[in-house]
C-alpha cells in the first residue's frame, strides 16, 4: 500500500463525514437552529468530560460488535441486515444458559451465557448466508425477515415459559444472579464488555488480513467464480462469515442481557442492531475500523439527550444525521483513485 | 430507392488519455462498394467505425457524406443519415421477442405503439426478406447465426444504406457467413446498400470485397483493391513484416497413458435447458486435445463444470482414474490447472492485487502460510515479482490491482499461476488468447506448448480453428453440446468440420 | 376492524379474510408495483421501507394540516418522487453499491419520516372515504368488513397500467430494454440512465402512495411502528411474482390474506401465541423466497440486468 493510498484511505472518510456534517447544519439552520450550537452540544455530549466519554463508551460498546456482525459476512460477499435478530437470539440464549446455571459458580455462568450467545446469534446469521448460498435468497432479505422473527419469538418467550410473574407492566424474564453479572470498571458506569468489543474488533481484524481463512473469505468475497476455480470451499466459507458475525451480535446481546438490565426484557430489541448497519458501511467493513466509527456513532447517540434538552431537537435528529453519514460515505466510494494523490487512473483503452 | 451515400472519412484521429487509438485514417466508401477494413486486434478498427457511427467524436479529420461535411454527434444522428452497424455484441434484447426488438429499434416511434399497424408492416418487409424469422419468438431462444439474421433485417428494416459490419461471422459457421454476407454482396451489386465489413478473415475479404483498408497500430497501412492484393500482401500490410512461418515446437513421440478423462458429462445452462449432453473424451499425458466449436454450443457451461463453478448435471471427471472434484486437496493431488475465458471476470479477484492473485493457488501452503493458519505477505510478494519477470508482466508491480492491467497482461498473470504451481498434470484452456496481441498470443501458445512436452495433459477449447490446428494433437469438434466429430490436424478436412460445427452431420 | 366471531360461520370468516386480504394487500401492492418498475429498469431499491415511511407520514401530516385526505396522498406522491430522485442519482454515480444505497435510503427516509412525524403522534387526520362493497349484505359485520379504501382500486388500476405500459408503450418497451440488456439499449439509442431514472423515481413515488394507505385508513394514526417491514417483504413478493405486474396484484392479496389470517384467527378466539401470529407474515415471506430462489438457474423473467454491475 502506497503511502497515498493510506492518506487517502483516511481522509476521504474524514472528508465525507466532514461534508455530511455540513449538510446536517444546514438542516439544522434551515429549521431554525444555529449549527454551530447544535455541534458544540454534540460535542459537549459525546466528548466533552469524562461523564460524556462514559455515556459514549456505553453506547459504543454494543456498536462494535454489532458493526462486526456486518462486517465480517460482507468480507466473505454476503450483506446481512440481521443484526439485531442475531442480538435478541444471542441474548435470549445468554438468558436460558444462565438461569440454567444460576447454582453454579459465577465465571462457569457467565462462560455458559457466552457460549450460548455465541451460538444462537451465531446460528441466527449463518442461516441467512446459507440461504444466499445454497438456495439463492438473498440475505439481505432473510435476514430482515428473520430480525421480526426473532423478536416475534422474544416476546412470546418472555411473556411465556421464561416470564418473570412478578415483572407486572413489563414482561420481562427472570433476573440472573446478580454475581452472575458483567462488572462495571469502579467508579464509571461503563462495563466490561467494552473490551469484549475490542477485543472482538481486533481478533476480527487479525482474522481477516493475517489468516489464511481471512484470505480465502477475501477471495470468496472479491469474486465467486474465481474462489471456486481455486478449489476453496465457498459454501463454508460464508456460513461460518455469517456465523462469526453472528456470533459478535450475540455477544452484545448476551451483554445487553448481563450487563445493562440484569435480565431479557422487551430493551433487548433497541436498535443497536441496525444502528450495527450504518457502523459497517461507514468503516468500510474493516473491522478495525469499527473502533474509531464506534466511538464517533456513540458519540452522536450520546448527544441525543442533549439536543433534546437544548435545542427542542427530537431524538430522531441523530437517525436524521446517521443516515446522512451513510448517504456521504457511500458517495465517497467514487472519489477513490480519482485524487491527485494517486498520480492518474490507469485508462482500460478501447480499440 | 434512393442509393447509399457517399461516405468518406478524412485524417480521423482519435486519443483515449495518452493513447492514440486511431491516427490519421482516411476511408472511402463509394455508393454501391463493399469494403473491408483489416487489421489485428488492437489495431483501431473498432474505434474508426465507432466515429463513423457516432459513438465517439474524432479529435480530429472530418466526415463527408456526398460531399459535405457531416456532425455525426451520436449513434441517431448517423442513423438520419442512413449508417447503421452490427456489432460484435448482440443490440437485441434477450427478453424481448423480435418483433419488439425490430419496432423498438425504429427512431420515430411513437409514444404509445400500435401493435396491428406495427406488425402488418414488419410482415410486409419480412415477405421480401431471404431470411426468416418468427416475429413472436423470443431472442433468448435464437441461436446465434438466427440472432445475426435478425440484426441484419433490422437494419435493412431502418431502411439503412450504408452497413457497417464489425467482425459479423465471429459466431457462425463458414456456410451461415456465406449466406450473409452473400446477401449484402447482392444488395450491393443491386446498388441499394454499401457495406464496410471489419474482419480479419483474408477469404471473406477476397471473396465480397471490391477494396480493402488495411490498419496497424492505428495507422493506415496499406489497401487497395481486392483484385491485385493477395493473401500474403494483406498480411503482410497488418503485421509489418512477414510473419515467419512459426515452429511450434511440439516435440515427437507418442503420447503417454490415458490421463484427464469426461465420462457422459451433462450440465445445464443459466436458462435450465441443458447445454452439454454426454461429453466423453480422452486426454493422454503429453497431449493437446482440442475442441472446435462456434461460440454458444456448450463450451463455456463444459469448461464451467470442468473448473468447478458449474456442477454436472451428471457424469464424471477422472484424472488418472480417479475421481475429481473440485476441492483444493483433489486440485492439488492431480495437479490439475485452468485457464478460463475472459480471465478478469472468471479467475481473478480484480480488487487484489498481481501477487495476491498469483498467490491463490499457493496461499494457504508453505512457505505462504505459516504456523499453519497464518499469511506471509512477504513470501507471498517475493513469489510474484519471481513471476512477473519469468512471464513478462506488465507493469512489474506486484502491488498493482490486476484489474489495472491490460487484457494480455492479466492472461499472463492468470497463466503464470496456473503454470507456476509445480509439475502440471492436466490444463485445460478456454480461448487462452482472445482479443490478445500477437505477441502475448505466441507467448501464450510457447508455455501451452511448453507444458505438453513436459508431459502435461492438455484440452484446449477454442473458437480460433486455427489455433487449434496449429497446438492439438487431436482435435474435436462441439456442436449443439455434444462432441460431432474427431479429426487430427494432418486429416483435417475443413469443409466437413465447417458442417459438423454447423450442425450438419 | 374486528369481528365478533359469533353468528358468522365460517362464510363470515371468509369474507372477514377476504376483506382483510383487500385492505392488507395495499400497502404490498404498492410497493411491489413500484419494485416492480424500478427493477423492470434493471436497478433495485431496497430503499422502499424509508420511502414507505416517509409516504405514511407525509400523507398524514398534510391530511392533518390541510383536512383533505387526498391532498395527502399527492403529498406523499411527491415526497416518494423526491426519495426516489435520490436514489437514482446516488446508484448512477460509479462505485456505489445499489444495496448499500437501498440501506442507507431505508435508514434515511425512517429517520426523516420520524423526526417530522414527532408532531403528528397520536391524534387522528381526516381519512380517506370507504367504499363500500358490501352493500349486498344486510350483516352489518359483513358490511363493514367489506368497506375498502379507494387506494385499492387505484393500485388495481395501476397493476394494468404498468402491464399496458411495458408491452404497449415506448417508454415501457425501452425500460424493459433496459432492464435486460443495457449495453444493447445503448447501441439502440436508448437513454439508459434516463429511463431508469424515471423508472426508480416513479416507483418510489407508488411505493409513497402505499404507505399513505397506512396512515389514511383506521385506525388512521401515525407511530413508528407503522410499518413492520413491509417495504423490503415486497421485494421479496416481485421476486415471487416474476416481475408481472399482474402477478404482482395476485401476490399482493396472498401477502394481504395471510396477514389478515391471523388477525382473523385471533379473533376466532385462538388465544395466546399472539406474537407467533404477528410473525407468521415475515415466516410466509421466507417460505415463498426459498421456495421460489435458486442458486444457479436464474429465475424465468428476471432483467438480465439486475444483480450485474
Amino acid at each position: 500500500m502506497t503511502l497515498a493510498g493510506r492518506l487517502e484511505r483516511i481522509l476521504v472518510p474524514v472528508g465525507a463525514i466532514a461534508a455530511a456534517m455540513l449538510v446536517f447544519g444546514l438542516f439544522c439552520a434551515a429549521l431554525g437552529v444555529n449549527p454551530l450550537l447544535v455541534y458544540a452540544s454534540i460535542w459537549r455530549a459525546g466528548f466533552g468530560s469524562w461523564y460524556s466519554w462514559q455515556n459514549t463508551l456505553v453506547r459504543a460498546s454494543p456498536l462494535l460488535l454489532t458493526g462486526l456482525c456486518t462486517v465480517l459476512p460482507a468480507r466473505a460477499g454476503i450483506i446481512v441486515i440481521g443484526n439485531e435478530g442475531a442480538v435478541v437470539t444471542g441474548g435470549l440464549g445468554a438468558v436460558a444458559a444462565g438461569l440454567a446455571t444460576q447454582a453454579l459458580a459465577a465465571p462457569v455462568s457467565l462462560a455458559a451465557m457466552l457460549a450460548a450467545a455465541v451460538f444462537c446469534g451465531g446460528a441466527w446469521i449463518a442461516l441467512s448466508a446459507a440461504l444466499q448460498h445454497y438456495r439463492g435468497v438473498s440475505a439481505v432479505i432473510s435476514s430482515l425477515l428473520l430480525n421480526y422473527i426473532a423478536i416475534a419469538l422474544m416476546n412470546q418467550l418472555i411473556e411465556g415459559p421464561l416470564r418473570d410473574p412478578s415483572s407486572l407492566n413489563n414482561p420481562a424474564s427472570y433476573p440472573l444472579v446478580p454475581d452472575h453479572r458483567i462488572a462495571y470498571f469502579s467508579g464509571t458506569h461503563v462495563h466490561y464488555g467494552l473490551l469484549l468489543g475490542l477485543a472482538a474488533c481486533l481478533l476480527a481484524g487479525f482474522l481477516v488480513d493475517g489468516t489464511t481463512f481471512g484470505f480465502s473469505m477475501k477471495v470468496a468475497g472479491g469474486n465467486l467464480r474465481t474462489a471456486r476455480l481455486v478449489g476453496l470451499p465457498v459454501g463454508r466459507i460464508a456460513v461460518m462469515a455469517g456465523f462469526l458475525g453472528g456470533a459478535c451480535a450475540g455477544i452484545a446481546g448476551m451483554i445487553e442481557v448481563a450487563a445493562v438490565h440484569g435480565r431479557a426484557n422487551e430493551s433487548l430489541n433497541a436498535g443497536y442492531g441496525y444502528v450495527g448497519i450504518l457502523v459497517a458501511f461507514l468503516a468500510r467493513q474493516n473491522p478495525v475500523a469499527v473502533i474509531p466509527v464506534s466511538l464517533l456513532v456513540g458519540g452522536l447517540l450520546a448527544s441525543s439527550g442533549m439536543l433534546q434538552r437544548a435545542h427542542d431537537l427530537p431524538d430522531a435528529t441523530v437517525s436524521v444525521l446517521e443516515g446522512i453519514l451513510f448517504l456521504f460515505i457511500l458517495l465517497s466510494d467514487t472519489v477513490y483513485g480519482r485524487l491527485k494523490l494517486q498520480g492518474g487512473r490507469t485508462h482500460a483503452v478501447a480499440a | 430507392m434512393t442509393p447509399p451515400p457517399h461516405l468518406r472519412a478524412v485524417g480521423i484521429t482519435k486519443r483515449f488519455g495518452l493513447f492514440t487509438a486511431v491516427d490519421d485514417v482516411s476511408l472511402d466508401l463509394p455508393p454501391g462498394s463493399f469494403h473491408a477494413l483489416l487489421g489485428e486486434n488492437g489495431a483501431g478498427k473498432s474505434t474508426l467505425v465507432k466515429c463513423l457511427m457516432g459513438f465517439h467524436a474524432a479529435d480530429s479529420g472530418e466526415i463527408r457524406l456526398n460531399g459535405a461535411s457531416a456532425a455525426l454527434s451520436s449513434p441517431r444522428a448517423a442513423r438520419l443519415h442512413g449508417i447503421g452497424m452490427v456489432f460484435q455484441h448482440f443490440t437485441l434484447i434477450p427478453s424481448m421477442t423480435v418483433a419488439e426488438n425490430l419496432v423498438l429499434a425504429r427512431p420515430d416511434l411513437p409514444a404509445t405503439i400500435d401493435w396491428p399497424s406495427e406488425r402488418t408492416r414488419l410482415s410486409q418487409f419480412l415477405s421480401g426478406a431471404p431470411f426468416h424469422v418468427d416475429l413472436d419468438s423470443r431472442i433468448a431462444e435464437l441461436s446465434a447465426g438466427q440472432k445475426q439474421k435478425v440484426e441484419i433485417l433490422k437494419e435493412l428494416y431502418l431502411q439503412t444504406r450504408v452497413l457497417i459490419l464489425d467482425e459479423p461471422t465471429s459466431v457462425l459457421t463458414a456456410a451461415e457467413a456465406d449466406e450473409i454476407l452473400g446477401f449484402l454482396r447482392r444488395l450491393v451489386d443491386r446498388g441499394e446498400l454499401s457495406v464496410l465489413l471489419i474482419t480479419h478473415k483474408f477469404r471473406e475479404v477476397q471473396t465480397f470485397a471490391d477494396s480493402v483498408t488495411v490498419l496497424r497500430r492505428g495507422r493506415f497501412a496499406g489497401g487497395g483493391s481486392t483484385r491485385t492484393l493477395d493473401a500474403a500482401g494483406m498480411a503482410e500490410m497488418m503485421m509489418g513484416e512477414a510473419r515467419a512461418e512459426r515452429r511450434i515446437g511440439k516435440t515427437a513421440g507418442e503420447p503417454g497413458a490415458p490421463r484427464l478423462c469426461l465420462d457422459n458429462l451433462c450440465a445445464v445452462g443459466d436458462n435450465g435447458l441443458e447445454a452439454a449432453h454426454g461429453v466423453s473424451l480422452t486426454v493422454r499425458a503429453g497431449e493437446i486435445v482440442g475442441i472446435a466449436g462456434v461460440s454458444g454450443n456448450g463450451q463455456r457451461e463444459l469448461l464451467e463444470v470442468i473448473a468447478g463453478q458449474r456442477a454436472a448435471s451428471s457424469g464424471r471427471i477422472t484424472v488418472d482414474h480417479q475421481t475429481h472434484l473440485p476441492s483444493r486437496e483433489m486440485i492439488r493431488r492431480h495437479r490439475f490447472f485452468v485457464l478460463p475465458e475472459e480471465p478478469l471476470r472468471n479467475a481473478s479477484v480484480a480488487g487484489m492485487t498481481v501477487a495476491e492473485n498469483i498467490a491463490l493457488r499457493l496461499f494457504d501452503q508453505p512457505p505462504f502460510q505459516r504456523s499453519g493458519f497464518l499469511t506471509d505477505p512477504a513470501s507471498i510478494r517475493e513469489f510474484a515479482v519471481r513471476m512477473i519477470r519469468r512471464f513478462s508482466i506488465r507493469p512489474e508491480d506486484p502491488d498493482a490491482k490486476i484489474e489495472s492491467l491490460s487484457g494480455g497482461n492479466v492472461q499472463r498473470a492468470v497463466l503464470a499461476r496456473e503454470l507456476s504451481g509445480g509439475d502440471v498434470g492436466v490444463l485445460v484452456a478456454a480461448n487462452p488468447c482472445f482479443g490478445l496481441d500477437f505477441k502475448a498470443v505466441d507467448f501464450i501458445h510457447d508455455r501451452i506448448v511448453e507444458t505438453r512436452n513436459k508431459g502435461a495433459a492438455i484440452l484446449l477449447i477454442s473458437e480460433d480453428l486455427d489455433e487449434l490446428l496449429d497446438l492439438a494433437d487431436r482435435v474435436f469438434v462441439m456442436s449443439g453440446g455434444r462432441l460431432v466429430h474427431e479429426t487430427t490436424p494432418a486429416a483435417a478436412d475443413l469443409a466437413e468440420i465447417g458442417a459438423r460445427m454447423a450442425g450438419h452431420h | 376492524m374486528q369481528l365478533q366471531p359469533e353468528g358468522l360461520g365460517v362464510w363470515g370468516i371468509a369474507v372477514a379474510v377476504a376483506g382483510g386480504a383487500l385492505r392488507g394487500s395495499i400497502p404490498y401492492l404498492f410497493v411491489s408495483l413500484g419494485e416492480c418498475l424500478t427493477e423492470t429498469s434493471g436497478k433495485i431499491n431496497l430503499g422502499m421501507e424509508g420511502v414507505l415511511l416517509m409516504g405514511a407520514m407525509s400523507a398524514f401530516a398534510v391530511s392533518d394540516l390541510t383536512g383533505s385526505p387526498w391532498l395527502g396522498v399527492v403529498a406523499a406522491a411527491l415526497v416518494g418522487l423526491l426519495l426516489g430522485a435520490v436514489h437514482a442519482w446516488l446508484t448512477n454515480q460509479p462505485a456505489v453499491n445499489d444495496v448499500a444505497a437501498g440501506i442507507a435510503m431505508i435508514l434515511f427516509g425512517s429517520g426523516l419520516a420520524f423526526f417530522f412525524g414527532k408532531r403528528f403522534v397520536a391524534p387522528m387526520a381526516p381519512q380517506l372515504p370507504l367504499i363500500g362493497l358490501g352493500f349486498w349484505s344486510r350483516i352489518p359485520a359483513v358490511e363493514s368488513a367489506l368497506r375498502i379504501s379507494p387506494l385499492f382500486f387505484i393500485g388495481v388500476a395501476a397493476s394494468f397500467l404498468l402491464h399496458w405500459i411495458f408491452t404497449r408503450t415506448r417508454w415501457g418497451l425501452q425500460v424493459r430494454a433496459a432492464g435486460d440488456d443495457p449495453q444493447a439499449a445503448r447501441a439502440l439509442g436508448i437513454n439508459v440512465s434516463g429511463v431508469r431514472f424515471l423508472a426508480i423515481t416513479v416507483g418510489a413515488a407508488l411505493a409513497a402512495v402505499g404507505g399513505a394507505h397506512l396512515t389514511l385508513y383506521f385506525p388512521g394514526i401515525w407511530s413508528e411502528g407503522i410499518s413492520g417491514g413491509q417495504g423490503l417483504m415486497a421485494v421479496a413478493l416481485v421476486i415471487f411474482a416474476r416481475w408481472s405486474p399482474r402477478r404482482c396484484l395476485a401476490a399482493a392479496l396472498l401477502f394481504g390474506g395471510a396477514q389478515s389470517l391471523g388477525l382473523s384467527l385471533q379473533s376466532l378466539g385462538v388465544k395466546g401465541y399472539y406474537h407467533i401470529f404477528n410473525a407468521s407474515p415475515y415466516v410466509f415471506t421466507l417460505g415463498v423466497m426459498i421456495a421460489t430462489c435458486s442458486p444457479s438457474r436464474r429465475l424465468a423473467g428476471m432483467p438480465g440486468a439486475l444483480g450485474r454491475k
